[in-house]
């Protein structure tokens, strides 16, 4: 009998539940970001700072610049672009869903090789690259991640690109070629300063920065998405991003100033 | 613990289980009645999602709801946002991914009770619609509440096509396994493991209950 009742209440709460969601909608003044996976270890800190200075809400989902560029093309409900380059911003701006006529630049990245400190590799430098012992090196999907096309470019510059890449393992974001190298699954990573600077990973591993000359430089650009809710509210994040002390600890966390 | 991850999860489970009963029990109906050659065909094709990768329906779902087809640009304007990327497109999906989770077991419910007991229905004057409501659905309970707690539990456990239409978005889309999938992204691992401990303690209690319920009632019946 009981278990009857159990069930009925179980049914009951099933019953009500999809009546409820309606309930919880989003104020006028919520951002929605669209940020590339670098940003993933620093973003969240700043939106909160900036929610503590101008009172707007605003949350961010983390995945590769071309997923991204793809669903704001499709019709994603986002307000601001925060790419890793400025090509797929461009994309955005070619398919008529940005306001601007050229992707802003906000911030200039960094590729680093990073390694556990109980990996087995004694020191590391770019020279660990040419160890035959080395196994595998978690890069992120050239063809989806700015930071993967880097990392592409600056093995092929090194002129190694062809005898690692069966070593390769591909993550479809930078984020998850960081997670990749930390978890111990892959032995080195080229991965962005952002995540090799994060607590976690200066406590778990080491990182060296790759030669700035063997790769172009990872120039990360924004767009405001076209006829968006938030996209008064996008042009003051952007604002916000540009103040010297902004950028000043953006700089710290691995993302220099793009110009 | 994403509490707004677990709740949109809850929610999405919730719908897609009612919109599958609302589906199934009229279409196992008829797979379970019809004798035409279609009937192969349609089973067929309420089986399919079980056998495609989340991919293939994904990929499908986006391109068709999207704004370069005719039902998308319908949908949009109806609607007033593009079903992709929206809570309504993520039930739309785990509703065409969870089909045979509900019309399975459906079917196979109404299939095992006995047809002499519906030619007397027929006999009596019952119509078809009188037949499933007061004989069959009341002879096959158990099969009706297997094939909520799977829809309930499959959506909840759903990933790929979520990922593919979904987008990510805290609140609309985000849903449990999808915040996983960020917290080992952002080494929270210990998140991580609080949320699929979780994921696994709901699947782990409806199959307790699902079994429970199974024997209890297989006692009571001998």
């Amino acid at each position: 009998m009981s278990e009857r009742r159990f069930f009925r209440v179980l049914i009951a709460v099933v019953l009500l539940m999809p009546l409820s969601g309606f309930a919880q909608q989003r104020g006028p003044a919520t951002l929605r970001i669209a940020a590339a996976a670098d940003l993933q270890p620093v973003l969240p800190a700043l939106l909160t700072q900036f929610e503590q200075q101008t009172h707007i809400h605003a949350e961010a989902s983390f995945q590769s610049s071309a997923t991204l560029a793809t669903q704001i093309i499709d019709g994603a409900p986002f307000d601001l672009f925060l790419a890793a380059d400025l090509s797929f911003p461009q994309r955005v701006i070619a398919a008529g869903r940005a306001e601007e006529t050229q992707p802003i630049p906000y911030a200039r990245g960094t590729l680093v090789l990073w390694t556990r400190s109980d990996s087995g590799i004694a020191t590391l430098s770019i020279d660990t690259l040419r160890d035959p012992a080395l196994k595998t090196i978690a890069i992120a999907n050239p063809e989806h991640a700015p930071y993967g096309r880097a990392a592409q470019d600056a093995l092929q510059h090194l002129g190694l690109y062809d005898t690692l890449r069966p070593k390769l393992v591909i993550a479809e974001n930078i984020a998850q070629a960081a997670q990749y190298a930390d978890s111990g699954n892959a032995q080195v990573g080229l991965i962005s300063l952002t995540s090799a600077l994060t607590p976690r990973l200066r406590a778990s591993g080491r990182f060296i920065r790759l030669p700035a000359h063997a790769y172009l430089p990872i120039l990360q650009g924004a767009v405001v998405i076209r006829s968006s809710p938030g996209s008064a509210v996008a042009h003051r994040f952007l604002d916000f991003l540009a103040q010297p002390a902004v950028r000043q600890s953006l700089a710290a966390q691995g993302l220099e100033p793009a110009r | 613990m994403d509490l707004q991850a677990l709740w949109l999860s809850l929610r999405l489970a919730a719908t897609t289980t009612l919109v599958l009963l609302a589906i199934g029990i009229p279409l196992a109906y008829w797979l379970a009645s019809a004798r035409t050659r279609l009937r192969p065909i349609v089973e067929a094709i309420t089986t399919l999602p079980i056998l495609l990768p989340p991919t293939v329906l994904g990929f499908y779902l986006l391109v068709l709801l999207g704004p370069h087809t005719a039902v998308g640009r319908l949908t949009a304007r109806v609607l007033g946002h593009p079903l992709a990327f929206s809570f309504s497109g993520l039930v739309v999906g785990s509703v065409l991914y969870s089909l045979p989770f509900a019309v399975q077991p459906l079917a196979a419910g109404f299939r095992s009770v006995d047809t002499a007991l519906l030619e007397q229905a027929r006999l009596l004057g019952a119509g078809r619609l009188r037949t499933l409501i007061s004989v069959l659905l009341p002879l096959s309970t158990h099969s009706v509440i297997a094939a909520a707690a799977l829809c309930f539990t499959h959506t909840v456990g759903e990933f790929g096509v979520v990922l593919m239409i979904g987008g990510d978005i805290p609140g609309a889309t985000r849903t449990l396994s999808i915040a996983i999938y960020d917290q080992v992204q952002e080494f929270s691992y210990a998140a991580a493991n609080r949320t699929s401990l979780l994921l696994i303690g709901v699947a782990a209690l409806a199959l307790v209950l699902l079994y429970a319920r199974r024997s209890s009632s297989g006692a009571a019946n001998a």
